[in-house]
């Protein structure tokens, strides 16, 4: 049985994807994993979820974000001089966006 | 046999002769265990049931190896040094219980984790006897040791249970628990009762070696009983209160330097790459902890 590994660096942070081990249950899935993922980056703590119950839509099945302009989505028409902090972070998010979708 | 409120040393300075023998009979005792049992579990290394199991038992391979060299730093401060300590010493002035140097029947994983159990549950209890020490080196080290041995517990049980959870598995750990267990008992085993006593009646160690196997074994037979697991009785000597070897110790007890001839052929593997590059000193490829 694989269980796949979060991995939070800190109290507070997400819990973030790191990998996976072989387990037969939740209890040995916890001590291995503790030594396979926590062991040289600093942890804060570790989850493990059986792999069959992660649930997952992929580009397969859904267009993300519509199939149409929504760029009234990030803040851009607010783009007086000087730029509020906000503003120009809500920019910056979408000509990543649209770089990264461009790439794609 | 408590020791006296106002006796304290802070390094080995403030140690007699007699005192300075204790100290490092007991450093040597915790050293050489750690040391072995480490080498002996890496044969495990790509061997073990799992890759998960694999590297775990690899990481407490490391734990024990960290452990083995804080002690051995604290008999650096007795003029020896890591080549007198391991490179260069006798394989018979080792004084590590024989139950580490026992060698793995190919594939016997049962071995391997009743061998952490008997070898953890000692450990921990030794350590928690050492956490008020008299001398301060030691006791500084306990806690450092004690946070990393939780898991090595945690780890046998959690295996144990699973073993023992059908009739091969049980008949498994059955056969390693009577192999293992007068190998174990060595554990508790003074190399020389003077130097023993001196160990106690200054307070180095909280309890006396009975003290410590009595609550070793009551701990390790109830919970292998638990699982269905039989455990060997414990003959007590007559004079309870004198450490007298129980008839059912091994022929060899490790402690006085008397090994197994399994050590020997360790000893010389564990040493073989040195021995064979022609070296006279110990390289060094980490910088020292202090």
């Amino acid at each position: 049985m694989i269980w796949e590994v979060f991995r939070q660096n800190q109290a507070g942070d997400y819990h973030t994807h790191c990998g996976n081990v072989h387990a037969p249950d939740r209890e040995m899935a916890l001590l291995f994993a503790e030594i396979q993922h926590g062991r040289r980056k600093p942890t804060n703590s570790l989850w493990v979820v059986p792999q069959d119950e992660i649930g997952e839509v992929d580009t397969e099945d859904a267009k993300f974000g519509g199939t149409t302009d929504k760029s009234y989505r990030f803040a851009r028409t607010y783009n007086v001089e000087p730029a509020a902090e906000e503003v120009e972070a809500s920019e910056k998010e979408l000509n990543e966006a649209e770089r990264k979708r461009g790439e794609a | 046999m408590a020791a006296a409120d106002d006796v304290e040393f802070a390094d080995t300075d403030d140690l007699d002769e007699a005192e300075q023998e204790a100290v490092q009979d007991l450093l040597f005792r915790l050293a050489d265990d750690e040391l072995v049992l480490a080498e002996r579990y890496t044969e495990w290394q790509v061997r073990a049931p799992t890759l998960e199991s694999d590297i775990s038992m690899a990481n407490i391979a490391q734990d024990e190896l960290g452990h083995a060299r804080l002690w051995y730093e604290v008999l650096k401060d007795f003029g020896y040094d890591e080549t007198d300590l391991i490179w260069e010493r006798d394989a018979d002035d080792f004084r590590h219980s024989t139950l580490v140097e026992q060698p793995f029947e190919e594939g016997d994983w049962a071995d391997a984790i009743v061998r952490a159990y008997l070898y953890d549950v000692a450990e921990d209890i030794q350590l928690h006897a050492l956490e008020n020490s008299t001398f301060e080196p030691i006791r500084d080290r306990v806690g450092k040791v004690l946070g990393e041995e939780d898991y090595h517990l945690e780890y046998a049980t959690n295996w144990l249970k699973r073993l023992a959870a059908d009739d091969e598995g049980r008949e498994n750990v059955q056969d390693a628990v009577d192999r293992l267990y007068p190998y174990a008992l060595t554990l508790f085993e003074p190399a020389d009762e003077e130097v023993e006593a001196t160990i106690v009646e200054r307070g180095l160690r909280g309890e006396d070696l009975v003290e410590l196997r009595d609550t070793w074994h009551d701990r390790v037979s109830d919970f292998l009983e638990s699982i269905g697991i039989e455990v060997p009785g414990l003959d007590l000597p007559d004079q309870y209160d004198v450490h007298i070897s129980p008839d059912e110790l091994p022929e060899h007890l490790g402690r006085d330097g008397d090994h197994t001839d399994h050590w020997e052929s360790l000893f010389d593997e564990m040493t073989e790459a040195y021995d064979e590059l022609g070296r006279d000193y110990a390289t060094h490829i980490m910088d020292d902890d202090e």
